[in-house]
């Protein structure tokens, strides 16, 4: 019952923060110095021209008729078109979502992946050189900068090694000449749908860099919460009665003690994923990522507003959800949480 | 010395060691620079993008400036803009959290679920979007960077409170009929206060960090401020055949950012808390 | 995702990565008629009618307008040359033009290039009326006498043979598509007569073109089949691309970069003038800019040299007034103002104008040229005792700035221009002809004589050349002589191309535009 409340009032909460949201990015928009009419007539517009888009726009209108407009348009999810490009921004985000998210689940994946396996180890290490080579290299990982660590990876892989492409989402070789159909939007799956062994490798090559890069800080979080977690565990009575069985080290830790640590990687799951979405306007742009950040970066330097206002919905929205996925779960995994 | 390694351990020791020469040497700048003048942005033409050499030990930029003495004057901005920016955040943060936590009901429900909207966003691109809006600049970044950082305070000036707010000073306080603004002002700040500078101090490090990010995306300083996210994208058009210009930048920020963890790793002693997410 | 999932599709990925790279080596033997740009920005419309940025490098391969321009060279004087019309002739009074049409020139749709699809596309344009649609702002009726004739009317002389090379607004295309929005042609369909068709477009990413069949004109031997149009932002990845071959074309790579891909034998650096000079336009209407003595100050002041050395490798040249070299009425003997900062200190002096004066220099963002252009100006100023401060802005920002009140907008306002087709009177009507408005005079520069002489020479251009050249020169003199603005520097064209690609040639009339049909590796 508890539980039922608490989750309930969380998804009430979280339908009033995307409105807020709405809010903020609308208040946001009237402070941009720029006339959205003559951005929408074209690169060197005639003053006729750019009163015909105003007009087409319906920027004369008063504010509150605009802001129930945008309200309603956000929240049909018909966001209009771009000023610049008068293309659908619907249709651009079908385009442009997938690659990010396909970018943030993969980078989540490969967090968990480094961070779980180093923070059992420092556990076990505890004080000794692995514990402390861990513990500095997960704040390391936390103070790089992203830009930073982006263009070492490129150098080091791509440019000396020549082991991973520098950058984009698929090769040349097969964008151009035998290129995916788009089913899902997420090449690695639609590779596998079409059966396509060769696209599937390409598409892996391209995500590793820039999911890597994306992984390093909450990586470094994952490392450091499974290892303070795996310690007060390991030093909890059903382990020591394990290991007073003689049972072997490793199953004490990967049979006794890792589940029992599975809170913190709910938590990482969710702070990664909300990184990987954030930092994906530094990570898109230097990998020439086509997602949201490369869209949203060149409509912000264009003050293209409502792709601006529809990638911030719609990224908002992603993390929204996500953290009350996660908020539920962790409820569920431990119902003390919906009690405080 | 001895009592300080103590309590901070070698590492944390390091660390506060060079956030404190970072500070003498962003007072002193004009004095430590070798090129003061190119410091502050006057070009330098004939001698443009050398190779680290006994005469610019960091090399030069493309309009030929020591890329030693920009990175020395970059430290002012740097530093200014992660004070800055926790003090913005501290000033907005701190009396929405206060108000919280100590009137409570529907003024602290109704001030967390606006705190909440700002922390849905995710922090750099409501900060980006909010540089974009206001323009490059550095007033403009530093409130850019503020707006998606003083929720935090918020939270935690707010937590804070709850512990304070049934203490029997306070109660007494109350009943002996003294103001709210005063109990909050002689009672409760003080005692918040301290918590707070400490986490704020150790802010400084991830807010330089995001508005280095900013100034990297092109929202950040008017040149020619010497600033090091600037130097670092300037740079990385001629990135490797010219590392110097990008990598001397963008590892000076990476070590200052990573004292600053290693310094709050420090004081936090060893607990599993999270550091703050950054760019 | 599970851990076991994970490790298994790790596995998965290992295997497939072995295989795609032997792939891989087999399709590189194979894709020698392919064709790659590297572009550094988006291809935003597609459509033929509004086009006016970055997309006419693709629908340049595409389309075909009545005309082509042929800038001078140094052996030889520019000219129009025919394309889809073979011939024409104007009347007298400059106000009829009559264009004879290509025989036998198809449609990618089948449908043959009539005269009644070339007044169809321009009314299409019309009426849309957006991007460059004001070049055919004086045509008042087209005529069609016959399918291979088409009779233009205008309301004043106009040079529409000019006009009609124009590299935006000017695309003929197929009477099918007339009827047809914005969103079916940025959709990746198209209707030229042109060498290539698209055959897939990835708004941001690439778009993809293929040879069309039944092309009227020649093809070299070992043309290629297909070309990509890569967007590719970031210049360390062109470089990168070009470098490894994934490109055979790119641009926009730091001046910088230019002498190690000099030295790459397998790298052909390609430098032309371009159609693109920087200036910084004053604002007259503010104090002290509106006294031309201080105006001339700040132009002595401005380190040209340097800028030409540090901003462009010492690739660009000394800018000769607003018409750049390779255009009609570029004026070679320009009296322009060499740096000289003690003449700068004494007219100064001689207007009264005290150190501290503070002045603002507005600039686009993505422009790196004016940044380090203002940096070094930034630093001859301030010997003067003069404050510039560089305002770098978004350029709509920019723009609507300047648009706004011109006694509270900035000091200088810098830009680019490029024409949009090949006339001085594109540069010099924009630019400094009086506006009620501000639309692109943005220095808010009025001057009747050479409003005069512009719309006289406006005139002429289209029946006496030669005369309307003569009057474009004096007002562009008059414009130096009142300083209404400082010319910064002419920017070269720099492209970058695989040395096995024969057959390259930039035309600067078109800006980036790469014409495929001529090339072959």
């Amino acid at each position: 019952m508890e539980l039922t409340r608490y989750i309930l009032r969380r998804m009430v909460l979280s339908a009033f923060v995307v409105l807020g949201v709405t809010f903020l990015v609308f208040i946001v928009a009237q402070v941009v110095p720029s006339d959205p009419a003559a951005l929408y007539a074209g690169p060197r517009p005639t003053a006729e021209q750019i009163e015909k888009a105003r007009q087409e726009l319906n920027l004369d209108a008063p504010l509150i008729q605009r802001f129930a407009g945008f309200a309603k348009a956000m929240g049909t999810g018909d966001f209009g078109v771009s000023y610049k490009s008068r293309r659908l921004i619907a249709e651009d985000l079908r385009a442009y979502l997938p690659a990010t998210l396909e970018l943030a689940v993969f980078s989540t994946g490969l967090a968990l992946l480094i961070g779980i396996p180093l923070g059992v180890l420092a556990a076990a290490r505890q004080g000794k050189w692995p514990d402390r080579l861990g513990s500095f290299g997960s704040i390391a990982a936390v103070a790089m900068p992203t830009f930073f660590l982006a263009m070492i990876l490129q150098l080091v892989f791509a440019q000396w090694l020549g082991i991973l492409p520098l950058s984009g989402r698929l090769s040349r070789e097969i964008s151009v000449t035998a290129p995916l159909s788009m089913m899902t939007g997420f090449n690695l799956i639609d590779a596998l749908l079409a059966g396509r062994l060769d696209a599937f490798g390409d598409a892996l090559k391209h995500l590793i860099l820039p999911a890597l890069t994306l992984a390093s800080y909450p990586a470094g979080v994952a490392m450091r919460l499974t290892r303070s977690a795996m310690i007060e565990i390991l030093e909890r009575r059903h382990v020591t009665a394990a290991r007073a069985l003689g049972l072997s080290e490793p199953r004490i830790l990967f049979g006794h003690a890792l589940p029992n640590a599975m809170g913190p990687a709910l938590t990482v799951i969710g702070l990664s994923f909300a990184y990987a979405l954030t930092g994906a306007v530094l990570v898109e742009i230097i990998f020439a990522w086509p997602g949201l950040g490369r869209y949203v970066s060149e409509a912000i330097l264009a003050k293209d507003f409502p792709v601006i206002a529809a990638v911030t919905m719609v990224v908002t929205i992603c993390y929204v959800v996500m953290n009350l996925l996660i908020d539920i779960a962790q409820a569920l995994v431990d119902p003390r949480v919906a009690l405080s | 010395m001895t009592r300080l390694v103590q309590r901070l351990g070698w590492p944390g020791t390091i660390a506060l060691v060079v956030i404190l020469l970072l500070v003498l040497v962003a007072v002193l700048a004009p004095w430590v620079a070798p090129y003061p003048q190119q410091g502050v942005g006057v070009p330098n033409v004939a001698a443009k993008l050398s190779s680290p050499s006994a005469q610019y030990w960091l090399g030069t930029d493309h309009l030929g400036r020591d890329m030693l003495s920009r990175i020395i004057y970059g430290t002012r901005i740097s530093l200014t803009n992660g004070v800055l920016i926790v003090a913005f955040s501290l000033l907005i943060g701190l009396p929405v959290g206060l108000a919280a936590g100590y009137f409570g009901g529907w003024i602290d429900e109704a001030l967390m679920r606006g705190t909440d909207v700002f922390l849905a966003f995710p922090a750099l691109l409501l900060a980006v979007l909010m540089a974009a809006a206001l323009g490059p600049g550095f007033l403009n970044s530093i409130i850019a960077v503020s707006v998606t950082w003083w929720p935090w305070y918020a939270r935690l000036a707010r937590s804070e409170v709850l512990v304070l707010r049934n203490q029997p000073y306070v109660e007494a306080a109350r009943l002996a009929g003294v103001s709210h603004g005063r109990i909050i002002i002689r009672h409760i700040l003080p005692a918040t206060g301290r918590p707070l500078t400490v986490q704020a101090a150790l802010d400084v490090g991830p807010a330089l960090l995001t508005a280095a990010a900013l100034s990297f995306l092109g929202l950040g300083v008017l040149p020619p401020t010497a600033d090091w996210g600037q130097m670092v994208d300037a740079g990385r058009k001629f990135f490797p055949a010219r590392w110097w210009y990008s990598a001397t930048p963008g590892l000076t920020i990476f070590i200052v950012a990573l004292a600053f963890s290693v310094l709050g790793d420090a004081l936090r002693e060893r607990k599993g808390g999270t550091a703050r997410a950054s760019a | 995702m599970n851990r076991r999932h994970f490790l298994q599709t790790a596995a998965l990925a290992a295997l497939a990565s072995a295989t795609s790279s032997r792939w891989n080596l087999a399709m590189a033997e194979g894709s020698g008629s392919i064709f790659t740009l590297a572009y550094p920005t988006s291809f935003p419309d597609l459509d033929p009618a509004t086009s006016f940025s970055n997309d006419g490098a693709v629908l340049a391969n595409v389309y075909e307008g009545l005309t082509r321009y042929i800038p001078a060279t140094e052996t030889a004087e520019a000219k129009i040359e025919p394309l889809l019309a073979t011939s024409w002739d104007v009347s007298e009074d400059g106000k009829t033009w009559t264009f004879h049409l290509r025989d036998g020139v198809k449609f990618h749709d089948g449908s043959p290039l009539t005269s009644e699809a070339v007044k169809g596309s321009i009314e299409r344009t019309k009426k849309i009326g957006g991007g460059a649609a004001f070049i055919w702002g004086s045509v008042t009726s087209i005529e069609t006498p016959d399918p291979l004739t088409v009779v233009f009317a205008l309301s004043d002389p106009q040079p529409i043979d000019l006009i009609a090379s124009a590299g935006f607004a000017a695309w003929i295309y197929a009477p099918s598509s007339h009827d047809k929005d914005n969103a079916w042609f940025n959709g990746g369909n198209d209707a030229g007569t042109g060498p290539f068709h698209i055959s897939r477009y990835e708004p941001g990413q690439r778009a993809v073109l293929d040879r069309a069949e039944d092309y009227w004109g020649k093809v070299p031997e070992g043309g290629f089949q297909t070309v990509s149009f890569e967007i590719i932002e970031d210049t360390t990845l062109a470089q990168n691309m070009i470098e490894s071959g994934q490109a055979d074309w790119t641009y926009s790579i730091p001046f910088e970069n230019l002498e190690a891909m000099k030295a790459n034998p397998d790298l052909r650096v390609v430098v032309n003038p371009s159609f693109e000079t920087l200036f910084g336009l004053y604002n007259v209407k503010r104090a002290p800019l509106d006294k031309v003595k201080v105006r001339q100050a700040l132009s002595l002041a401005f380190p040209y040299d340097d800028v030409i050395s540090a901003g462009t490798m010492g690739l660009g040249t000394r800018a000769k007034g607003v018409v750049p070299a390779g255009i009609w009425g570029h004026d070679a003997e320009a009296p322009i103002p060499q740096t000289d900062l003690k003449a700068a200190a004494a007219l100064l002096a001689e207007e009264g104008v005290e150190p501290g004066l503070e002045l603002v220099m507005t600039y686009s963002t993505t422009q790196a040229l004016s940044a380090v252009a203002g940096e070094l100006w930034k630093a001859n100023l301030e010997t003067l005792g003069i404050k510039l401060t560089l305002q770098p802005m978004a350029w709509e920002a920019q723009w609507q700035l300047g648009k706004s009140n011109p006694e509270a907008a900035q000091d200088i306002f810098v830009m680019f221009w490029w024409p949009t087709f090949v006339t001085p009177y594109d540069y010099l009507v924009s630019l400094f002809h009086s506006e009620e408005k501000p639309n692109f005079n943005l220095g808010y520069y009025s001057n009747a004589e050479v409003d005069a002489k512009i719309d006289e020479a406006a005139k002429l251009s289209g029946t006496d050349r030669p005369r309307a050249e003569k009057l474009f020169i004096e007002a562009q003199r008059k414009v130096i002589e009142d300083a209404a603005a400082v010319f910064m520097v002419d920017r070269p064209n720099v492209h970058i191309i695989r040395s096995d690609i024969k057959g390259y040639d930039d035309n600067p009339a078109y800006g980036h535009v790469t014409f495929v049909n001529e090339l072959s590796r």
